[in-house]
C-alpha cells in the first residue's frame, strides 16, 4: 500500500525518531529523539518589512500561530518604541485566551487525553479521539466539539481568521468589538468555563479516581526534577501574555525573575551534533547534559512548568484547582510529566474564566486601540504558547526592515526535558535487551504529555501516530526497530 | 450544487505551497456563484470546519507519493488514502476529522472529496515563497485537472 502524507511537517524527516542506545549489559544508557526543524528562517526574513513579522511568522508552523503572531507583535512594540493603549492589550489577551480554550481542548481530548481516558494499555486502535467518545458518550463528544468551535470563534472575531490572525500591529490591534461581538463572546465564555469544570470533573472521575493511573502519574519513569519556567503577572500568578519570566527549582522557591528583554542574560544554547534542535539550559547553573536536579540547567515549560513557575492562578475557580493539583501531588513543585494533563486542564479552567473577566470589562469596546510607533530599533516580545515560552528577538534597520530575527520556540525550551522522559520511559521497559512490547506505548506517552510541536505527537488513522525507535546495542550496532504507521 | 476549491499549504515554505499557487490562479479564472475558492494553511478539525455545507470538495496540495514522479499531478478520492497525517501536529487528520464529524450526527460533510495531489519529493522544506522547477511546471496541470473534476458536476461551466 502506498503513503500519502498531505501536510507540510510530516513532509519533513525525521519525524518520531528515536534512538536508543543500550550499555554492555542491555540496559538503556542513553535515548535520543530528533526533532525536525525548518531552517533558514532569519535568512528568508532579513529585508522584510518588520510589519509583516507577524503574519509571516504565524506561518511558521500550524501549530500556535496565535502564540507567534502576538510574540512578534509584541517584539514590534518594543522594536518601535511605542506601549499599546491599556484596550489593545486587553484585547490580545482576550483573543489569546480563545487560542487557548480550542488548544487545551484539542489535546486534552484528541491527543493525549486517549493515553487516559482509554487507557495507557488499551490497543493502539482505541487510542484516539474516537476511543474516547466510544468510552465517554457522544453527547460529550459533541460538548468537545462546540467549545474547541467556540475558542476559535472567539479568536476569529479578535483575529480576522480564526488560524491566522491579522489583527496584530506594532503599538496595538487593527479591530476592537462591538456591543454585538461582546454579547457573543460572552455568551461562548460563560459556556466554556462549565465545559472547563466539567472537564477537570472527568479528569477526577477517570483518571484521579483509578489508583493504577495515579501511581502511574507518581511512577520513577515519569519522573524529572527540573528548573520549570513561565510568564507570571505581577503577583506571580500564571500569566500567558505578559509579564516577567519567572524560574522555580525543584522545591519550586524563586530561582530567578527577569524580564523577556533579558533572556540572554540567562538562557544559553547547547548543540548536539545529532539533532538540528538547540537545547536550551539556564546559564548561571550550566549545561551538564541530559540530568536533572539542581546541578543541571535543563528546565521545562509548558503548562506544567508555568504553574511550577507561579504562585497560583489569578482566577478564582483555577487557583482553587491550582492549591488542590499540589495537595493532591504532595506540594511543589510537582515533578511528575504526566501531570502536565492535569496542569493543561486548569489552565483551560483559568483562560475561560479570564475570557468573562476581560469580556466584562467596559474597556473592552474602547476605540482607542493603538499608539503611533517610535523610531525601529530593536525589539524583544515574549508570549506563553500552549506548549511553552515563547521568544521573538528583532534588529530592525533604519527603515524598519527586518535586518537580524531569532525565535525561541516552546518545544526548544523542552526539547531537553523530552529526551530525558523518552529515555526515562525506555528504561522502564527495555530490561538486559529484552524489550517489552508496550514500549512504543509508554515512550508515547512519555513527550505526548509536553504536546510538543513536532510532527509525531498526532494520532491519525488507523489509531496511531508515526513513530520509529530504533534500538542500538553497547556497539553502536542496530540491534531492533520497532516502527509504528510510518 | 455548490463545491469549494481550496489550494492547501503553506506560502512561506517553498515547493509546499504550491496548493496555494494553484488556487491563486483559479481566482482569475473562475466567477462562478456556485464554486468557492479559498486556500488554508491547516489540518484535520479546521480543515473540515472549511469544507462543512458544500456537496463537493476539491483539495489541492503537495503530497507524497512513493514511486511517483516529482511534479506529476494525481487525482486522489480522499477514500482511498492509505495513511493521512494531519497539516497540523497538533491536530487530527483530516480522515480522523470526518469520521468522528459523521459519528456525531454532523450532516454537512461533502459528499464527495477529492484531493488533487502534486508530487513532491524534496524534503524537508525550506523556507521561500518561489516553487522549484518541477513544482512550479506541474501547476498548470493541476489547475487542468481541477477544472476538468468542475467540469464533470457542471456540464455548462465556462471560464471567466
Amino acid at each position: 500500500m502506498k503513503t500519502i502524507t498531505i501536510d507540510p511537517i510530516t513532509r519533513l524527516e525525521g519525524h518520531g525518531k528515536i534512538s536508543i542506545f543500550l550499555d554492555a549489559k542491555g540496559d538503556v544508557a542513553n535515548s535520543y529523539l530528533q526533532i525536525p526543524e525548518l531552517r533558514g528562517f532569519e535568512r528568508f526574513s532579513q529585508g522584510r518589512r518588520a510589519e509583516d513579522m507577524p503574519q509571516i511568522t504565524s506561518r511558521i508552523c500550524g501549530v500556535c500561530p496565535v502564540a507567534h503572531h502576538f510574540a512578534s507583535t509584541k517584539a514590534l512594540d518594543a522594536a518601535f518604541n511605542v506601549d499599546p493603549p491599556s484596550a489593545a492589550k486587553k484585547l490580545r489577551e482576550l483573543m489569546y485566551c480563545g487560542y487557548y480554550i480550542y488548544d487545551h481542548i484539542l489535546h486534552f481530548y484528541y491527543l493525549g487525553g486517549p493515553d487516559f481516558v482509554v487507557g495507557p494499555d488499551a490497543p493502539a486502535a482505541k487510542r484516539n479521539v474516537l476511543g474516547v467518545i466510544e468510552k465517554a458518550g457522544i453527547e460529550i463528544g459533541k460538548e468537545v466539539i462546540k467549545h474547541r468551535a467556540y475558542g476559535q470563534k472567539i479568536t476569529g472575531i479578535l483575529g480576522g481568521k480564526a488560524t491566522h490572525p491579522v489583527c496584530g500591529l506594532p503599538g496595538g490591534v487593527s479591530k476592537g468589538l462591538d456591543k454585538d461581538e461582546v454579547k457573543e463572546i460572552e455568551k461562548m465564555g460563560k459556556s466554556c468555563v462549565d465545559f472547563a469544570k466539567f472537564s477537570l470533573k472527568l479528569f477526577d472521575d477517570i483518571v484521579l479516581k483509578n489508583k493504577d493511573y495515579v501511581d502511574l502519574i507518581l511512577s520513577d519513569p515519569y519522573t524529572l526534577k527540573t528548573y520549570n519556567m513561565g510568564l507570571v503577572d505581577k503577583n506571580n500568578k500564571v500569566n500567558f501574555y505578559d509579564g516577567k519570566i519567572r524560574v522555580t527549582d525543584q522545591k519550586g522557591r524563586e530561582h530567578i525573575k527577569f524580564d523577556g528583554k533579558d533572556y540572554f542574560k540567562v538562557i544559553n544554547e547547547h548543540v548536539e551534533e545529532w539533532s538540528y534542535i538547540k537545547f536550551t539550559y539556564l546559564k548561571d547553573i550550566g549545561w551538564k547534559g541530559f540530568k536533572d536536579g539542581k546541578d543541571s540547567g535543563i528546565y521545562r515549560v509548558g503548562p506544567l512548568g508555568r504553574l511550577n513557575a507561579a504562585d497560583g492562578m489569578a482566577t478564582p475557580l483555577a487557583d482553587k484547582e491550582y492549591k488542590r493539583f499540589y495537595e493532591t501531588l504532595g506540594g511543589k513543585a510537582v515533578n511528575t510529566t504526566l501531570a502536565f494533563h492535569w496542569a493543561r486542564l486548569i489552565e483551560l479552567l483559568y483562560a475561560t474564566e479570564r475570557v468573562m473577566e476581560l469580556i466584562k470589562d467596559p474597556e473592552i469596546t474602547s476605540t482607542k486601540i493603538r499608539n503611533p510607533v517610535g523610531k525601529p530599533g530593536e525589539g524583544i516580545g515574549v508570549t506563553e504558547a500552549a506548549r511553552g515560552t515563547l521568544i521573538h528577538h528583532y534588529k530592525l534597520d533604519k527603515n524598519g526592515l527586518i535586518d537580524k530575527a531569532n525565535l525561541i520556540v516552546a518545544t526548544t525550551n523542552n526539547a531537553g526535558a523530552i529526551n530525558m522522559s523518552i529515555r526515562d520511559a525506555a528504561k522502564g521497559v527495555i530490561k538486559k535487551g529484552k524489550v517489552n512490547d508496550g514500549l512504543l506505548n509508554k515512550v508515547e506517552m512519555a513527550f505526548r504529555a509536553y504536546d510538543p510541536c513536532f510532527a509525531c505527537a498526532t494520532h491519525t488513522l488507523p489509531g496511531g501516530m508515526p513513530i520509529e525507535v530504533n534500538i542500538y546495542d553497547n556497539d553502536k550496532k542496530l540491534y531492533k526497530k520497532l516502527r509504528r504507521n510510518l | 450544487m455548490k463545491t469549494i476549491v481550496l489550494g492547501v499549504g503553506n506560502s512561506i515554505l517553498s515547493d509546499d505551497g504550491v496548493g496555494i499557487h494553484v488556487a491563486n490562479q483559479l481566482k482569475q479564472k473562475i466567477n462562478n456563484p456556485n464554486i468557492t475558492i479559498d486556500e488554508a494553511l491547516t489540518g484535520g478539525m479546521s480543515l473540515l470546519d472549511l469544507l462543512l455545507g458544500y456537496d463537493k470538495a476539491i483539495i489541492i496540495d503537495a503530497v507524497k507519493i512513493d514511486n511517483v514522479e516529482e511534479g506529476e499531478v494525481k487525482r486522489i478520492p480522499l477514500s482511498t488514502f492509505s495513511t493521512m497525517h494531519s497539516c497540523n501536529p497538533h491536530d487530527v487528520s483530516l480522515s480522523e476529522a470526518i469520521q468522528m464529524a459523521e459519528k456525531l450526527g454532523e450532516t454537512r460533510i461533502p459528499k464527495e472529496i477529492i484531493i488533487i495531489g502534486i508530487a513532491m519529493k524534496k524534503l524537508p522544506c525550506v523556507f521561500g515563497e518561489n516553487l522549484s522547477e518541477k513544482i512550479a511546471m506541474a501547476v498548470p496541470k493541476a489547475i487542468e485537472m481541477t477544472l476538468s473534476e468542475i467540469r464533470k458536476d457542471d456540464l455548462k461551466f465556462k471560464l471567466r
